[in-house]
């Protein structure tokens, strides 16, 4: 059994593997999926804020229906989420829709409800002291959680955050499913068409994957120090 | 200033306020004592309705707490409150501590508000800790910037509940002494705390309170010398002398 790697096939393809057919077709390979990434990544953390606070209202009719739907979306498969957004979507809005709109909708609900439990619980982290203090000076109880609960909850949640993040980088080869050409589907179809090195190219988009999270890892690490304040003396 | 009329509250069944009679006029200074867990704090917690009351009335700078449509954010602005853990926002600095409220409810200016807030620092003796995070005081000081964080709002009535009791016994004497100095210059003010010599020097009157009954309503004078009930003779014989 000969075990020699041949990555040739990356280099005769690295463009391709980069940014799919652009500027002559769509944008595809790691581009796209970093574009499907940060879109998602900026959607999800707003859905999971709005969700999140929704989830701890004293309204009872607004907390048990956020927690509903975080309790619906957490218990369904990613797929299918993504699927029902692909057939669904379009029909709802009455228009065709670009593939990869409905996989960044797919996963901004997916990880929102994710993101929202992670608000959730950094929110009723903060003592009950600090929000009692706030309104007692005549602020407002929504003013209370946006200039004194959340940005010290947020703190707390940066940790949590970066880990669904680095779920959700890699949850978008999965919009290969619905032909959409992101990173993996790229390879496939390197894949299919070279027949002989599935090896090299699933390795290298192993690595490339890996590349991006852990570069996103180290990014939010310089973050977190970044917004520490002082803690002790 | 303050006025509870046959006020009640229940935790689920505790009965933690029984009948509650209370008029507080302005200028006044008056000190909530009473053995742990007779419904003191709750007592002077329900004043800026951080516990709601579930029976009776409650009338605070002429707005009725028991109307639903009383707008009780507008009302907490004008009632300081200090509470036994200071609860001083951590991620801000002693300043901005003191400056949220008086910019985002008073509208003050920045610089406005930071010129009354270093006016208050001077004046609880904190000038010097004007950035310093809350974490780099200690619990005396801490407590006089939330002191001084409630007063940036010109309150009407001060509520004090047991701010002494979490700190250490040689900084004690320093929080007293801006709430005199506060007594002094006219303050309303409701305290709930076991330092029976503030409550002697500078209270005009005592409420003694016990299962959530006021037992005693008196003059300090005249708590002290001849207090009228079994409960509160012995109370005050265990705050004064806690080793017999």
């Amino acid at each position: 059994m000969d075990l020699s790697f041949d990555f040739s096939v990356i280099s005769k393809n690295i463009t391709y593997f980069m940014i799919g057919s652009y500027p002559h077709g769509r944008l595809g390979g790691v581009a796209l999926t970093l574009y499907l990434a940060v879109a998602s990544c900026i959607l999800s953390f707003l859905g999971g804020l709005f969700l999140g606070m929704l989830s701890v209202s004293k309204f009872r009719v607004i907390r048990y229906s956020a927690t509903a739907v975080i309790n619906a979306v957490r218990g369904i498969p990613l797929l299918m989420v993504i699927f029902w957004m692909y057939f669904l979507l379009p029909a709802l809005m009455g228009r065709t829709m670009p593939e990869s709109r409905t996989v960044i909708a797919a996963l901004t609900i997916f990880t929102s409800a994710y993101m929202a439990e992670i608000v959730r619980a950094g929110i009723e982290g903060i003592p009950r002291g600090q929000t009692e203090a706030a309104i007692s000076t005549g602020l407002h109880p929504w003013q209370a959680m946006f200039y004194i609960v959340l940005p010290q909850g947020l703190r707390n949640m940066v940790p949590s955050f970066v880990n669904q993040f680095v779920s959700l980088i890699k949850d978008t080869s999965l919009a290969f499913i619905v032909g959409v050409s992101e990173l993996t589907h790229v390879a496939t179809q390197i894949n299919n068409r070279t027949m002989i090195y599935p090896a090299e190219i699933f390795f290298f988009i192993a690595v490339i994957y890996f590349i991006i999270c852990y570069a996103f890892t180290s990014l939010s690490r310089w973050l977190e120090k970044r917004l520490a304040w002082q803690k002790a003396i | 200033m303050i006025r509870f009329e046959g006020v009640h509250k229940w935790f689920h069944n505790l009965h933690v306020l029984n009948d509650i009679n209370l008029h507080v006029r302005q200028g006044e200074v008056v000190v909530v004592c009473g053995p742990s867990g007779s419904g003191k704090s709750t007592l002077i917690r329900t004043i800026n309705q951080l516990e709601p009351i579930d029976k009776g009335k409650l009338i605070v700078d002429g707005m009725d707490l028991s109307d639903r449509r009383t707008d009780i954010t507008k009302l907490r602005a004008e009632i300081g409150f200090v509470f036994q853990q200071f609860n001083l926002y951590p991620h801000l600095r002693v300043l901005n501590n003191i400056t949220l409220a008086p910019i985002k409810i008073r509208k003050l200016a920045r610089k406005e508000a930071e010129e009354q807030a270093m006016a208050l620092l001077e004046r609880v003796g904190l000038a010097e800790k004007r950035d310093a995070y809350p974490a780099q005081l200690s619990g005396g000081q801490q407590q006089r910037v939330a002191i001084a964080r409630a007063l940036a709002m010109k309150p009407k009535i001060m509520l004090f509940d047991e701010p002494t009791s979490a700190l250490d016994p040689e900084m004690i004497g320093e929080v007293l002494a801006v709430m005199q100095d506060l007594a002094q210059s006219g303050m309303t003010m409701v305290v709930v705390t076991h330092e029976m010599g503030f409550a002697s020097e500078v209270s005009d009157r005592i409420v003694f309170i016990d299962e959530g009954i006021i037992l005693e309503e008196a003059e300090p004078s005249e708590f002290f010398k001849a207090p009228k009930h079994e409960r509160a003779k012995q109370f005050l014989k265990q705050v004064l002398s806690p080793m017999h």
